[in-house]
């Protein structure tokens, strides 16, 4: 089911939650053109390299912050449309009640608190990072403090997943 | 406390079959579940776990990691794009006439594309698709057509630059650095493509003995039915992907390319020639893209939640149990190898290949390679134990994954029956390679020759030196 499927029969739904759902699935829609400019520069890498002889490092630089973007969102698309690894033939066989509850407190024992205490633990790395605008180590290339931040980002999306699979494990894996 | 930790390993294996939810999740929950009771029970202070967002962020910074969108979205392409179908049609046109030619047919797609494609999932979808309804055609048993599929697709695993090949490397190389530090050896620590150089005599021999089982079990058949013929467009296709999938494995074997590199060119390759001959319009596009966004994730998640659990294993000291359990296994280096072989084995009936790269793995081959030096066997070793474990009836992941997709499945029993011939080629395989090291060795220079190991170090030197490779975590904010 698509969000906007969902918000035409999920009349269940408060405000909050269906906008949570459209912020989600409207970040992940959009990161996963991400994909054609990492291929990009990630093949430029080497006629940079070997014939050009510069700017290969700026190429892997730019292609590492877009790499960090786009795995940051991919964890939730992977929950949103159920790709993770699971091994689900014993549990297929529990009734739907039973599944719903399981994700339920798979998300809130599971995915919650390591994405809070990623979040918040992460302060110490993150923030500064982004005040002093921090470069590449290596090359002195700007944008360093993207990839850092990329790691909220990443917990930043996965708790708003786990709220809607929390409030509505119903669509769990289907969106 | 150090014993909690292969509690937590056993409690995994049980709620991932138990519960049926991603693994991740249960990674997750297992680590805050060790976590919370090792500060409880004052193992180690809270502020240790703060090293964790470090390692995180080393997963967002890590070159290599590059390659898993890529290798996906190759996939995922390899299987929207008439490519397979042409090599495919022109393999069957250049073989003699035979039953056994659409069989080697197979294999040889499997050989081709595995090495460029997701992930063994990705090659079941492509050659299921590709192979399966041409095998029935020409009237092969659905257990044989299956036992094809299911060991084509698991090539890639052996065959430079997969998926599984990369993602194994980047974990050994992390442990041969750890057991390099801590033995005080001199090797130079192993990388991605000294692996693929060692896989290489492996792979070629696998191959064969595929191709000849292939024959083997098609060879009895009487009668051939007519086959579809080869257009010129679709020779010509083949010939063009056969030169440039040989150019990147090529590239990527003489260390010309990167592998991440050679991922790329690969890609763009096929995004370029998927766009330009009209096959990827947006709505096919945006669709495939979503899909590798998803794969990604998947893989991605995986890898956090092993470096949590990792981390939390590493904090109640299982590593250091782990470690003592290695060096006691009585015997030589080749029975310390199979011991634990056997265990990851073990853990195939339960874990994924990527669930073992990435949570057993780290684990368990640290202290092995503190005791047996020669990390390029090791990894051969340890990449045919993943292989065989993806073809492991009843749930190998490449097994199941075929007799979900291919319709209507052969009965598991026959299926079953017609692997097994297979599964015995690999497993001579990797006995012979367990009592035969130098088959991994054959592009070896004199300077990459394994040292002898030293003797292990005190105990106090031990715990300095991991000290470093765990430091103090900076103080928790106010």
């Amino acid at each position: 089911m698509t969000p906007k499927e969902h918000d035409k029969h999920g009349s269940d739904d408060v405000w909050p939650l269906r906008l949570v759902d459209r912020i989600t699935a409207k970040a992940i829609a959009a990161i996963k053109w991400l994909a054609l400019p990492l291929v990009f520069l990630l093949f430029l890498q080497w006629p940079l390299r070997d014939a050009l002889h510069a700017y290969s490092r700026e190429a892997n630089d730019l292609g590492q912050i877009i790499f960090a973007l786009y795995v940051a969102a991919s964890v939730t698309a992977a929950t949103r449309m159920g790709a993770h690894l699971a091994a689900d033939a014993l549990a297929q066989r529990y009734s739907r009640k039973v599944r719903r509850r399981i994700r339920q407190l798979g998300t809130a024992l599971g995915v919650t608190p390591w994405a809070l205490f990623v979040a918040f633990s992460g302060k110490s790395m993150v923030w500064p990072s982004v005040q002093q605008l921090e470069a590449f180590p290596d090359t002195y290339n700007p944008g360093y403090f993207i990839l850092k931040l990329a790691l909220w980002l990443m917990t930043a999306l996965m708790l708003m997943q786990a709220v809607l699979d929390i409030a509505r494990p119903n669509d769990f894996g289907e969106r | 406390m150090e014993w909690s930790g292969l509690g937590l390993l056993i409690l995994v294996g049980i709620g991932i079959i138990g519960t049926g939810l991603p693994a991740a999740f249960i990674l997750f929950a297992a680590a805050s579940a060790g976590a919370i009771a090792g500060i409880a029970m004052g193992t180690f202070p809270f502020s240790l776990l703060w090293a964790l967002p470090g390692r995180l962020i080393n997963l967002l910074d890590n070159d290599l990691l590059q390659a898993l969108p890529l290798y996906v979205t190759m996939g995922l392409l390899l299987d929207r794009l008439p490519i397979a179908d042409a090599l495919y049609r022109a393999c069957n046109a250049v073989l003699p006439r035979k039953a056994s030619a659409p069989l080697i047919s197979g294999v040889a797609l499997g050989a081709l594309l595995g090495p460029m494609n997701g992930s063994v999932g990705a090659s079941v979808l492509g050659l299921s698709r590709v192979i399966a309804p041409r095998l029935d055609a020409e009237r092969i048993p659905p257990p044989t057509r299956d036992a094809i599929i299911a060991v084509a697709s698991t090539l890639g695993v052996l065959v430079p630059p997969s998926l599984v090949l990369i993602l194994l490397s980047d974990a050994m190389l992390s442990a041969h650095t750890f057991a390099v530090t801590q033995t005080g050896r001199s090797d130079r620590i192993i990388n991605t493509a000294d692996i693929f150089h060692a896989a290489l005599v492996p792979a070629a021999i696998f191959l064969v003995l595929c191709v000849l089982l292939a024959w083997l079990a098609g060879h009895k058949a009487k009668s051939l039915p007519p086959r579809e013929g080869t257009t010129f467009r679709q020779g010509l296709l083949a010939g063009v992907s056969v030169s440039a999938l040989l150019f990147l494995l090529g590239g990527v074997a003489a260390g010309y390319f990167f592998a991440v590199e050679a991922a790329a060119v690969g890609t763009f390759t096929l995004l370029m020639g998927g766009l330009i001959a009209g096959h990827l319009p947006r709505k096919v596009l945006a669709p495939l893209l979503r899909d590798a966004m998803a794969i990604t994730g998947a893989l991605f998640a995986l890898l956090l939640a092993a470096t949590t659990f990792t981390l939390v294993l590493r904090l109640l000291g299982t590593d250091r149990l782990v470690n003592n359990l290695v060096t006691a296994i009585p015997g030589n280096d080749t029975l310390a190898v199979a011991a634990v072989l056997g265990v990851i084995a073990l853990c195939a009936f339960v874990l994924d290949a990527f669930e073992i790269i990435f949570v057993v793995v780290p684990i368990i081959i640290p202290p092995l390679l503190v005791r047996v030096a020669d990390a390029r066997w090791v990894s051969v070793l340890v990449l045919l134990a993943l292989q065989s474990s993806f073809l492991l009836p009843p749930f190998g992941y490449a097994l199941m994954m075929v007799r979900g997709v291919v319709k209507p499945p052969a009965p598991f029993r026959g299926f079953v029956k017609a692997l097994l011939p297979f599964l015995l080629a690999q497993w001579l395989l990797l006995t012979v390679v367990l009592f035969f090291p130098r088959l991994v060795h054959f592009a070896d220079n004199s300077a990459d020759m394994v040292r002898t190991p030293v003797n292990t170090m005190p105990d106090a030197e031990f715990d300095k030196r991991f000290m470093e490779m765990l430091p103090p975590p900076p103080p928790p904010p106010e």
